[in-house]
């Protein structure tokens, strides 16, 4: 059977998010108080609207709430999704419930009243402006396996002291591996005796000290 | 039960969260009984509804963010009494007292008995107004057909 995917609130997450889950082949319901916004969201094809408030026992029936195996709260109010998560956890016995937060003080708490998994928009949006802000030189940052491993993309600038060098001559920590290097249009898997030149896109993978091995690879002469 | 007496009552801080006609009414009383009392509210004008003898603290911020009932001394508060007009504020606001203040005595209003569900294994004390007037009615009727089956 399809799961089906229960979406609480919100309006353009909403939209983007239903859509993208339908296109996955899953079965998709959402729950809106806001009429305009219900209309809209109706015209999406195969995807199941209702009109009303997500923390009243009865709408999440509407919504045939015995069915869902995952709901998701995007309501712009922390008690609102939290009451929504609980409704399902508690009432419904819904097997994962998702929410959105927006004070990133009450995170454990909402862990603690038996959410699932708790998403702070504030701490996501902030760590990647603050990546993006003091290490300009890495393009993406993607963490891996709960945070400990992060894989990031290092573009190499035409001044940078190792372009020229092969990679056995550049002191790396040996935290840190070149998995993929990018030229042009190819993607190559490196070797010691492989030379770096201006422009090339290293994909590192690191455990630490991910900073100090992007000093030496892009640092200038 | 041990009956407080003065001394204990002054050691007795009531919060209450919410300074609607509840909230502000059971404020009024508390503190003419000599209690501690103090009552947070978003709006200040919520504060009219107190009685100008009113002897406690007020405080105006929003009570689900965790500074403001650490600036109403929630860890030193005997009683947390949380009565907003929302029910999904009353929820957050109790569970955070008893999930990250390890309050042993909150009592909340929950307008729609439905929703009870989400207090299911927290120790807090609820007031339904909806079933107590039901309960309320009903006796009146009760105490009526009891009157005209006499006369």
């Amino acid at each position: 059977m399809k799961k089906h995917i229960l979406l609480v609130g919100g309006y353009n997450k909403t939209i983007s998010m239903s859509q993208s889950l339908l296109k996955k082949g899953y079965e998709v319901t959402v729950i809106n108080s806001n009429y305009d916004h219900c209309q809209k969201m109706a015209e999406i094809p195969k995807l199941n609207v209702i009109f009303g408030d997500g923390t009243k026992p009865f709408v999440l029936q509407e919504a045939q709430i015995q069915t869902v195996d995952i709901a998701i709260a995007l309501t712009q109010k922390d008690e609102t999704n939290l009451v929504i998560c609980e409704l399902c956890k508690k009432k419904f016995e819904v097997y994962k419930t998702v929410s959105l937060i927006d004070d990133p003080k009450k995170i454990k708490f909402f862990y603690a009243m038996g959410v699932d998994s708790v998403v702070s928009a504030i701490n996501a949006i902030t760590n990647i402006v603050e990546q993006q802000a003091l290490i300009d030189e890495i393009t993406t940052v993607i963490p891996v396996g709960e945070g400990r491993i992060t894989i990031a993309e290092v573009k190499i600038p035409m001044k940078a002291k190792t372009v020229g060098k092969k990679l056995w001559e550049i002191d790396l920590p040996k935290e840190v591996i070149i998995g993929c290097i990018l030229r042009d249009e190819e993607s190559m898997v490196p070797r010691g005796d492989t030379r770096i030149q201006a422009g090339d896109e290293l994909i590192l993978i690191s455990s630490d000290k991910k900073e100090k091995a992007i000093k030496e690879l892009t640092g200038e002469i | 039960m041990k009956l407080f007496n003065a001394e204990q009552k002054m050691d007795r801080l009531n919060l209450i969260i919410g300074s609607g006609r509840l909230g502000a009414s059971l404020a009024n009383d508390l503190s003419d009984q000599g209690e501690n009392v103090v009552v947070i509210d978003k709006g200040k004008s919520a504060f009219r509804k107190l009685a100008p003898s009113f002897g406690g603290m007020t405080i105006t911020g929003d009570a689900t963010n965790l500074a403001v009932l650490k600036e109403a001394q929630i860890e030193k508060a005997s009683v947390v009494i949380v009565v907003t007009d929302a029910d999904t504020i009353n929820i957050m606001i109790s569970q955070m007292a008893k999930e990250i203040f390890k309050k042993e005595n909150v009592i909340s209003r929950l307008y729609d008995p439905e929703r009870k569900a989400v207090y299911d294994g927290y120790d807090i004390q609820l007031v339904y107004p909806a079933i107590l007037s039901v309960n309320e009615i009903n006796r009146l009727l009760t105490e009526q057909q009891s009157r005209r089956g006499e006369g």
